[in-house]
């Protein structure tokens, strides 16, 4: 008690000190005049009464030093000196100080935006209860690689009765439905949710209830919806009487029970989910037998919550027990099954087989480190040259007893000071440039991509921050606070030339440069791969296509009424001005759910552990290729004659064909498709290679079966036209509701479009953006540093300038004189960041596309750009230079 | 050691403290004088480590400070003690005695045996 009552004490002592002096004087004062009367009174002379009273005391000014140190804080107090101090030399130099600053805010934000990128994706917990128990549980079915293929459901199911280590594992199904209300019908991105995906969460509804274990998995009953927060927000306006109002999804009658808690979007943060619905209502799309009772592929992506106390190690054990024993029981299916826990977090957005994403996220850090590396030299640069220019009164402190702590102190608070600016002033730039971050498409999930800042940012933000001041800070402070006192008083300080002095200034530009060129080395190497991904061939010529994409058995259509439709709307559409052609698909390539199949034929080796392949593939129509202009190869097209009664017709893709048949021509071979009920398909045609699910992707095989003989209710309608074909949309949507007022148009977008989605370039837009703007941002620092350092010298030379002009050197030579400078300087640093570039490369060349991580034309561009750029810095300052009048100079001093 | 001993830090506090309570009201030089006095000129008290050591027992709240005019009228700051500074002497000094009960135990051998 009496230890914090002191302690506030104290910290009033640091404040009206005049007061408290004055009054300690007086104290004193009375103590020694008594003292002295009572030395006169035994005897003393006054000279030795006085003596002898102050020696007592230990000496006037000590006894109040010490006083002193009681009094206030002596610690905090030396740091508000210091901040003050600070604050005072900042206003004092204007143009150096917002130079600073300004590279500090770009170098701090920069690496705010990248870290908030970072933990968007990845870092953010769930906002679920314990999210550190909840594992993403990765399969690997027999013939796809791990995280391709989900769950089906039945073994979805064996897992959730058999894993001892989980208290629960839950799922869910990504989809898109059609929720009607008597007015309005819209198209909503939503997830399938096991009974007990709610309660494994923990989660809180925010009105009504949630979907609960007791309501079973819903298969056949009444749909019972929970809507995303958001989207009750946005489309009931928040109305609580929303709870029990009857719905209609996808035709079928269903009833609103609840709404999800506001934080809650779904299983992947960053895209948001419009409402949940019971697992048992998925049947509507598929079909019940085959969604339940179908293995080795599916689309149920499972977590599992870790009991207490239990690892992942130890789950891990108890999934591949569970595994084993399944391909032995469905060796059919289930062979070569495998399940892997992955941390919730590490699996997203889902659990693929490569850390891709993790690997771009630290690349990106790294780059952002370099950026702020850049900046926190120029802040040094600056410092140091205000430093040299300090060095008499540093000399002076120094001489007059102020510690070379005390002096390091003081220079660190000085570029903490600016980095808490730059800071600040960088988290505004952040937010800014991340209100207009671009939302992004991706098939089927046109979502929000949520970059908040929350705390973890704001906490990387302060790191950066005390990182910056500190990197910044020290190496001039130690410098500076070396100098040799008598050799600084006795210099004047003016005359010296580029000598020993300046070591540490060329050092921080070497190192500025080098960091420079690895970013402008990376940007380039970025965007020549975006170059390469925009120019790969895609195997289908995308101008000028509109895709349109219709399910009306979500609007409850029978097999009939929807072939009679798609009949229907494929004639009205011909028939439109402005269409050149039109076709009906199942997907369409980068688009949504492309199907999948495994295939048997006599291609197949004798080794029976061998598992049969699984193929992607497509249904068509006969003017799908011509449509979308996909060459044929060999052999022929679909035609109308290959109707439902017709022998069973396919046409394979290059790949395919070399990789089944190799060596041999594929035209007439035939194969069988599991989902096809094993029925024999021959092969007719061979098409030109394609992209099918990324624009990055390697060729794979693919094949095309005829819609005729392979019914799909949900198809994409490819309308190739002859004008801009987002001028064709208002009529098309037109045109269908006159046919079907009640059928939703799922999705509509040009191919350009999807080109721009998450399949198609956005990740490499993405990334190739941010590395240009960090090789900018890297460029100006760098400049500005080179600028600052030469400029600096050659004020420092003006003396020596003026010598040489005033014995006769020309402008030439002094420019000449002032420019070696400067390139020694550059060619350093490209030196060692050519070496730091190629150092970096093979991680890089991880996430590049068709471009060389050591692309010389990209290095040798990179170099050329940088050298050019700061050799004008530095023409400048030289430039200066010649201007210099001898007589001036000769006076300068 | 020749012939006075420093009074070292911690005994400081509660002989000002213990000095306060039987005198009462009182000023540095007095205080310090006085301690010397009691001690029967025994301890030296060094006058330049009082005042701070009388600053922190007023940071904490154990005595109070007022400006006065001392016996021959001069001004002087007198100290005297708080609530909070009685209860601390009758504390710090059953600490004491408890200490030097102990450490007396041990210098009388016949005790410390038994």
């Amino acid at each position: 008690m009496s230890v914090v009552r002191a302690w506030f004490a104290r910290l009033g002592g640091m404040f009206d000190k005049e007061r408290r002096d004055r009054e300690l004087s007086e104290e004193l004062e009375s103590h020694v005049e008594m003292h002295i009367e009572n030395n006169l009174r035994s005897g003393m002379a006054p000279d030795e009464a006085r003596r002898q009273a102050i020696l007592k005391l230990g000496g006037l000014d000590q006894t109040k030093e010490r006083y002193r140190d009681r009094r206030g804080i002596p610690w905090l107090e030396a740091r508000l000196q210091d901040i003050r101090f600070g604050l005072r030399m900042l206003r004092k130099n204007p143009g150096s100080t917002a130079v600073a600053v300004i590279t500090l805010a770009l170098g701090i934000g920069a690496n705010a935006i990248i870290f908030s990128l970072v933990n968007g994706f990845l870092l953010r917990p769930l906002p679920v209860l314990h999210p550190e128990q909840i594992a993403a549980l990765a399969i690997q079915q027999k013939d796809v690689p791990l995280g391709v293929s989900g769950f089906s459901y039945s073994e979805f199911i064996d897992f959730r009765n058999q894993a001892g280590a989980f208290s629960e594992i839950f799922g869910n199904v990504l989809s898109t439905v059609a929720l009607s209300t008597e007015d309005r019908t819209d198209q909503l991105p939503i997830c399938y949710v096991s009974a007990n995906f709610f309660s494994a969460l923990g989660l809180r509804p925010t009105v009504g209830r949630l979907i609960q274990p007791s309501d079973g998995e819903g298969f056949g009953q009444s749909i019972f919806v929970v809507l995303g927060y958001t989207f009750w927000q946005k489309r009931f306006g928040g109305d609580a009487e929303v709870v029990g109002k009857h719905v209609r999804i996808n035709g079928r009658e269903a009833t609103i029970v609840g709404v999800a808690s506001k934080e809650f979007r779904g299983m992947f943060s960053p895209f948001e989910v419009d409402a949940y619905l019971p697992m048992g209502a998925v049947l509507a799309e598929e079909g019940l037998s085959q969604f339940t009772l179908a293995r080795g592929q599916g689309r149920v992506l499972a977590f599992g919550r870790l009991k207490p106390g239990m690892n992942l190690p130890e789950a891990q054990n108890s999934l591949d027990v569970i595994a084993l024993r399944l391909a032995r029981q469905y060796p059919a299916t289930d062979a070569g099954i495998r399940v892997r826990a992955i941390p919730e977090k590490l699996a997203r957005p889902q659990p693929y087989a490569n850390d891709v994403f993790i690997v771009i996220g630290a690349l990106f850090l790294v780059f952002a480190g370099l950026v702020l590396l850049l900046a926190c030299i120029n802040v040094a640069n600056v410092v140091l040259a205000r430093a040299l220019v300090r060095r008499r009164e540093m000399a002076v402190r120094a001489a007059l007893g102020a510690g070379r702590s005390r002096l390091i102190s003081q220079m660190l608070t000085e570029t903490l000071l600016l980095a808490i600016i730059g800071g600040a002033s960088g988290l505004v730039l952040a937010e800014v440039a991340n209100r207009l971050a671009p939302s992004v498409h991706f098939p089927g999930f046109p979502l929000r991509l949520d970059f908040a800042f929350d705390w973890r940012v704001y906490a990387y933000a302060l790191a950066t921050v005390v990182f910056a001041g500190m990197v910044s800070g020290l190496p001039p402070a130690l410098r500076a606070s070396r100098a040799d006192v008598n050799s600084v008083l006795r210099d004047d300080g003016l005359s010296r030339g580029v000598g020993e002095k300046h070591r540490l200034h060329s050092d921080l530009v070497i190192a500025q440069i080098a960091c420079s060129l690895t970013l402008l080395v990376t940007a380039g190497l970025f965007v020549r791969s975006l170059q390469h991904i925009e120019g790969t061939y895609l195997g289908f010529d995308p101008e000028r296509v509109l895709n349109v994409v219709v399910d009306p058995s979500q609007d409850g259509y029978d097999r009939a009424r929807t072939m009679e439709f798609y009949r229907e709307l494929y004639e009205h559409i011909r028939a439109l001005p402005g269409v050149q052609s039109a076709s009906l698909a199942a997907s369409v390539p980068l688009g949504s759910f492309p199907s999948r199949t495994s295939v048997f034929g006599d291609f197949q080796p004798a080794d029976p552990k061998q598992q049969p392949p699984s193929i992607l593939y497509n249904i068509i129509d006969p003017g799908y290729l011509e449509t979308m202009r996909v060459s044929l190869l060999r052999g022929r097209d679909f035609t109308d004659a290959d109707g439902e009664t017709a022998p069973l017709v396919a046409i394979v893709n290059e790949t395919m064909a070399r990789k089944l048949w190799p060596g041999e021509d594929p035209i007439g071979e035939s194969f069988r498709m599991r989902s096809g009920a094993g029925r024999v398909v021959e092969v007719v045609g061979i098409a030109q290679d394609g992209k099918y699910q990324t624009v990055a992707e390697d060729f794979q095989p693919y094949f095309y079966v005829p819609l005729a003989q392979t019914y799909a209710s949900r198809r994409v309608l490819e309308v190739r036209s002859a004008v801009r074909p987002e001028m064709l949309a208002a009529q098309i949507q037109r045109e269908i509701h006159g046919i079907a007022p009640n059928v939703t148009i799922v999705d509509l977008r040009t191919m350009k479009q999807s080109l721009e989605g998450g399949t198609g370039y956005f990740a490499f837009r993405l990334g190739a953006f941010l590395a240009v703007q960090m090789g900018l941002v890297g460029l100006i620092i760098a400049v500005v540093g080179v600028y600052g350092v030469v400029s600096f010298t050659v004020t420092r030379r003006t003396h020596e300038i003026g010598v040489r002009m005033a014995l006769g050197a020309n402008s030439t030579e002094i420019l000449v004189l002032v420019l070696r400078q400067g390139t020694g300087l550059i060619v350093a640093g490209v030196s060692v960041g050519l070496i730091v570039s190629w150092a970096l490369s093979r991680t890089l060349s991880h996430v590049l596309a068709g471009v060389s991580a050591t692309d010389p034309l990209i290095y040798a561009v990179a170099t050329a750009t940088l050298s050019l750029v700061a050799l004008i810095a530095c023409w400048i300052p030289a430039r200066r230079a010649t201007r210099v009048d001898p007589m001036v100079a000769l006076r300068y001093e | 050691m020749a012939d006075k001993n420093d009074v070292w830090q911690g005994t400081l506090a509660l002989m000002v403290l213990k000095t306060l309570e039987t005198i009462g009201p009182l000023h540095g030089y007095g205080i310090a004088r006085r301690i010397e006095q009691t001690s029967g000129d025994l301890l030296s008290v060094n006058y330049g480590t009082l005042y701070p050591a009388l600053l922190k027992l007023e940071q904490e709240g154990f005595i109070a400070s007022e400006w006065g005019v001392s016996d021959n009228n001069r001004k002087a700051k007198f100290y005297k003690l708080t609530r909070a500074g009685k209860k601390q002497v009758e504390k710090e000094a059953r600490e004491w005695e408890q200490a030097a009960a102990i450490v007396a135990r041990f210098l009388t051998p016949g005790e410390a045996e038994r």
